[in-house]
């Protein structure tokens, strides 16, 4: 791995540049354009070629050689693209879905405001330009401001939502600009802000940024129509004095060049008054407006991702409950949420060799797709196909291509059966404030087939009993039997509604729906007397008041049925691997690093990573073949938050020499042995030097601080057990 | 790596995994507390070891043999970092799905890095950035991407003519912003290469500024630029923020140990047997002392015997300093002294520190043993 000899010098020199660059991009032709017969391997299997001839492909299955795998892991990164282009696609617009509402409330409030400020004066071109503001009185110097609350805790979710606010605006004709927290800052003060705001609205800005350069571009005819809406996005960040001064500025002109703001409140209503002075609120006009519960989105998300796999790619049990724990017990924001998803789908393309048939999923014609792609594969991962853990699990002795090519098909028809009995499931759970992620996770959970197909005589039992609501376990079915539970309890009007929805759902399931539709009519038909006894009903619990329960309880009987027979976890079908992400250890792993921990563990258990013969794996004692720094890290163990150099030094010396002569002596670490203050010997240098070495990169990784000049015999102790 | 798979299962089916740790860590940290002696017993404890009682050898045969240090396990440490070839060709379909990667655990990770790159990243124009240095101009990082960008760009625009193709100023000479959103404007169609930031030690003193992360994570975030990076710091993650981390870095996470020695990186840090202990203040003072003038010399003498004589005071009023210097002749006027006095601050080689009752009072920040021999060789 050295460099070789010749290039010593030249890294060297290197290694004190600030920057350098190693190398150009190889030249175009090695890399963009894949040699000829590649490319011509790449044509005949990707799906955009128009005609793949048979011919061609049989050829391709002959030449098997090297480049092989490069071509599939070119297959496999355009199917992450493609997967993943999709999923953030269907992402955005669930997400612009849900605040299409709350966009229509701020472009309607601009609208409005924009009408009043003008009724208030109109001033021709000439007035707007004049330096000094329009008479008038104090009321009409009032900046309408819609104050969004957005109830996250984290802002970083607000990013996408204001984004897309901007967009709507702006596509509505608005004129619009955004200040961020960093240039409202004291650093920037109000000049370095307004600069800020003239570059996103005027092209070419002057030296001297006032605002009449920002009047005279109102001005222009292609201008003057519409409002100028400046979006601060995160405001208990920003500086208070900065901002108020801003508004202060702007206020005396806002009749004459209309801006109004925007501003996301993370917190409560009352952060403008803790930040601005009452001065600077009384010129604001305020109205406020809310964002959609995070809950919501996340519920909404779930269901267009995770539920309805809109690109093929799902994730196993394990994942599922990693992702859930994963986003409530990290920050709960849907951003790390997503981009916890996102890594898991680039892992699950860069390890499952086969993954790139999801693409499959996005083709019209999958079958035709699958049996393209699965004839040209080379018969080495053909085999690897039919050796999948989940084929060899069922007695699948043929293996020919056209059984992949069911068995996918299959996978993806029982797919879309679980998402609809598990959309159903949410519909009737959603009235008991069932999260749609909790029962997700139930209902990918493996164990359930095998829970289906026992515990038939649980049902009963389990209907009856009372729901342990304050088990948050995962495991079990206890969000499916809050559900079912719920079921029975649910007043007629909402299980009218609720097997509505569920028609739709089971829209593709013609038995079930007919089933459904059986319910309707007998609950039409008893519903109109029963609604009288409705909270009756409610109260009681199925015992009694016999005319109503059946229906209640048919219901629930329809579901269990459901439940039994096509929820059935991605995980026990043959194939899933090719869909499905399973490795929870390595999307933990690369989601959240964790140095603090795995660097002193690193040091303490170094022999485990270098596997060396010469340090005793099980050794209590510090072995002087030790890596160097471990042995001091091991040594540090022993102190409290203060190390003494001197006796850590000691201690050093001590277990080095012991090797060194060969000799188990206790290290001595009593500082009464002075050494004479003579010459030293020639190896005390050397054990100083790999004492500074071994100090200098326990400090390189933080688990140290150096001596203050007040104590520069003690170094402190950072970090307390890995 | 340790079988990190089975504990992340269990962390997922149970979820108390984190909280124990967390109550570990609590618990090692109180108990390293209660080892550490009583404020009066630590005072004892210094006072038992100290640096000055080893027989420390000069900094310059320290220095010397630091450079030789035989490695240990070198086979090991190099089969290790051999280990990770295997993954290079998943950390490179990482790097294109539009992941950042993020390098840690112990040892330099320079070698692995760029070999990584060298071997691997060829369809990039790699660009190395050395965090562990002292000093970085990152702006003249970014215009070097900017104008490798741009020449790229003007080439392509050659061939289709009618576009503009001039530069409204010299990229050095434009802001950080406008080269930021130029940079974000390039996509595949403006250029064909795509650059790999690789920094050595994100986390390195140079860096570990909120602005100059904040202009790494603007520039990791452009459509033509992807980085693999390396942190070395245990608390390295505290320098981003959230929207950092999932908007712009993107990072992926690899655990790669290399125990490979700190050679370049250490360069930087002072020897804590060197410069940690008062030897080598003492002849740094020494050096300072010898070049300026002789009564300037006698001025910080009187200092300093006044200094040992009164060993528990707080220092020496400057006024006293003044009366005792022109008793001896040694300045004309309060100016001449301050003159000095300015001298010797600006080499740390005396403290101001207000008195108790209210007068400024000069100390030498060395301890008595240094500041004797300091006066024997100043002699």
């Amino acid at each position: 791995m050295a460099a070789p000899q010749g290039n010593a010098a030249l890294t060297a020199a290197n290694n004190i540049q600030p920057f350098f660059v190693l190398h150009k991009a190889a030249v175009a032709a090695a890399s963009t354009v894949p040699s000829s017969r590649a490319r011509r391997r790449l044509d005949a299997s990707l799906p955009s070629s128009p005609n793949p001839k048979s011919a061609k492909r049989h050829r391709d299955v002959d030449e098997q050689d090297e480049e092989g795998p490069e071509l599939y892991e070119k297959l496999r990164l355009e199917a992450f693209h493609r997967t993943w282009s999709k999923i953030q696609s269907t992402i955005d617009e669930v997400l612009r879905g849900i605040n299409l509402k709350l966009f229509d409330q701020v472009l309607q409030w601009a609208q409005e405001s924009f009408s009043a400020v003008r009724a208030v004066a109109k001033p021709c071109h000439a007035e707007v330009q004049q330096p000094y503001p329009l008479l008038t009185d104090v009321i009409c110097s009032r900046i309408p401001t819609a104050f969004v609350l957005t109830k996250n805790a984290e802002f970083v979710d607000d990013i996408t939502t204001f984004r897309d606010l901007a967009e709507h605006l702006q596509s509505n004709g608005c004129h619009l600009a955004k200040l961020s927290a960093t240039e409202l800052s004291v650093k920037h003060a109000v000049g370095g802000c307004f600069r800020s705001l003239l570059r996103q609205l005027v092209s070419d800005v002057p030296d001297v940024a006032d605002v009449s350069a920002l009047a005279s571009w109102y001005c222009e005819a292609e201008n003057y129509e519409q409002p100028i809406i400046v979006i601060i996005d995160d405001l208990e960040q920003c500086s208070g004095d900065v901002l108020g001064e801003l508004v202060m500025m702007l206020s005396e002109w806002v009749i004459k060049v209309p801006i109004f703001f925007i501003m996301g409140i993370a917190t409560t209503l009352d952060a403008p008054k803790k930040l601005l002075s009452s001065e600077v609120l009384q010129r604001l006009e305020p109205c406020k407006l809310t964002l959609g519960s995070p809950s919501d989105r996340m519920n909404a998300l779930v269901e267009a991702i995770l539920v309805k796999p809109c690109a093929g790619f799902c994730i196993s049990h394990e994942v599922a409950m990693f992702l859930r724990n994963y986003f409530f017990r990290h920050d709960g924001t849907i951003t790390s949420f997503i981009s916890a998803l996102k890594l898991a789908c680039s892992k699950h393309f860069s390890m499952e060799p086969l993954s790139f048939l999801c693409m499959g999923a996005l083709e019209e014609d999958c079958e035709e797709f699958w049996c393209d792609k699965f004839e040209a594969l080379p018969q080495v991962i053909q085999k690897y196909a039919f050796g999948l853990p989940s084929c060899t699990s069922t007695n699948n002795s043929s293996s020919s291509g056209s059984d992949v090519v069911k068995g996918l098909s299959k996978l993806l028809k029982l797919q879309k059966d679980w998402s609809s009995v598990l959309l159903c499931l949410y519909e009737a759970g959603r009235h008991d404030k069932v999260q749609l992620l909790d029962i997700f996770c139930e209902a990918v959970n493996p164990d359930l087939q095998t829970q289906n197909t026992s515990d038939v005589d649980l049902f009963a039992s389990k209907m009856n009993s009372e729901n342990p609501s304050g088990v948050k376990s995962g495991s079990g079915k206890v969000f499916m039997a809050q559900v079912t539970n719920t079921i029975r309890y649910l007043p007629m009007e909402t299980l009218l509604h609720v097997l509505e929805v569920w028609s739709t759902h089971f829209k593709g399931m013609s038995e079930i729906n007919d089933k459904v539709k059986e319910l309707q009519s007998t609950t039409i038909d008893a519903g109109s007397a029963r609604t009288t006894k409705e909270k009756w009903t409610r109260r009681s619990t199925g015992n009694t008041g016999n005319a109503t329960v059946p229906l209640n309880e048919k219901a629930a009987v329809l579901l269990h049925d459901v439940i039994r027979k096509y929820l059935v976890p991605v995980e026990c079908l043959p194939f899933h691997e090719i869909f499905c992400f399973k490795n929870v250890g390595i999307l933990q792993s690369a989601l959240i690093g964790n140095p603090r921990r795995m660097v002193q563990l690193d040091l303490l258990k170094s022999q485990s990573h270098l596997k060396c013969s010469c340090c005793g794996r099980s050794g209590t004692a510090v072995s002087g073949s030790l890596h160097d720094t471990s042995i001091m890290c091991n040594l540090a163990q022993e102190y409290g938050d203060v190390i003494n150099l001197h006796d850590w030094y000691i201690s050093f010396e001590g277990i080095i020499n012991s090797t060194h002569s060969k000799v188990k002596r206790k290290s001595y670490s009593s500082p009464s042995k002075k050494k004479s203050k003579s010459t030293p010997p020639e190896g005390q240098a050397m054990v100083q030097a790999r004492f500074c070495r071994a100090v200098t990169e326990m400090q390189i990784t933080g688990l140290l601080r150096m001596p203050s000049k007040r104590r520069p015999d003690l170094v402190q102790r950072i970090t307390f057990g890995p | 790596m340790p079988p990190r798979g089975g504990r992340a299962a269990a962390a997922a089916s149970s979820g108390s995994e984190d909280e124990e740790d967390e109550a570990g860590y609590s618990r090692s940290y109180f108990l390293a507390k209660e080892k550490e002696p009583s404020s009066s017993k630590k005072r004892a404890r210094a006072a038992a070891g100290k640096l000055s009682d080893l027989n420390l050898v000069d900094e310059q045969v320290l220095r010397a043999s630091l450079a030789e240090i035989p490695p240990k396990h070198e086979e090991e440490v190099e089969a290790l970092t051999r280990s990770y070839k295997d993954q290079y060709r998943n950390w490179l379909f990482e790097l294109r799905c539009g992941f950042g990667l993020l390098m840690y655990g112990f040892g330099s990770k320079k070698q692995l890095l760029e070999d990584f790159a060298t071997t691997t990243l060829t369809d990039f124009t790699v660009i190395v950035i050395n965090g562990y240095l002292p000093s970085i101009n990152l702006k003249q990082v970014i215009v070097t991407i900017a104008e490798m960008f741009w020449d790229q760009a003007k080439s392509k625009r050659k061939r289709q003519p009618g576009t503009r193709s001039q530069l409204s100023q010299p990229f050095p000479s434009q802001s950080f912003d406008d080269i930021i959103s130029f940079l974000k404007r390039q996509t595949s169609d403006d250029v064909d290469d795509r650059v790999c930031l690789l920094i050595h030690n994100i986390d390195g003193p140079a860096l570990r500024d909120a602005e100059s992360q904040q202009w790494l994570a603007q520039v990791s975030c452009c459509p033509q630029v992807h980085v693999v990076a390396s942190i070395d710091h245990v608390n390295a993650p505290l320098l981003w923020d959230k929207k950092m981390v999932h908007t712009q870095y993107k990072w992926s996470w690899y655990h790669v140990p290399t125990f490979a020695p700190y050679k370049v990186e250490c360069v930087f840090y002072p020897l804590i047997l060197a410069s940690g202990g008062h030897a080598q203040t003492t002849k740094t003072a020494l050096v300072v002392l010898q070049s300026l003038t002789p009564n300037a010399q006698s001025v910080f003498r009187v200092l300093a015997e006044y200094q040992l004589a009164n060993e528990k005071e707080e220092g020496m009023p400057v006024s006293s300093l003044y009366t005792k210097c022109r008793e001896r002749f040694l300045v004309s006027s309060q100016v001449t002294l301050n003159s000095h006095l300015t001298e010797f601050k600006d080499h740390d080689l005396v403290k101001v520190r207000k008195h108790s009752d209210g007068q400024d009072c000069l100390r030498i920040p060395l301890v008595s043993d240094a500041l004797e021999k300091l006066l024997q060789e100043l002699a």
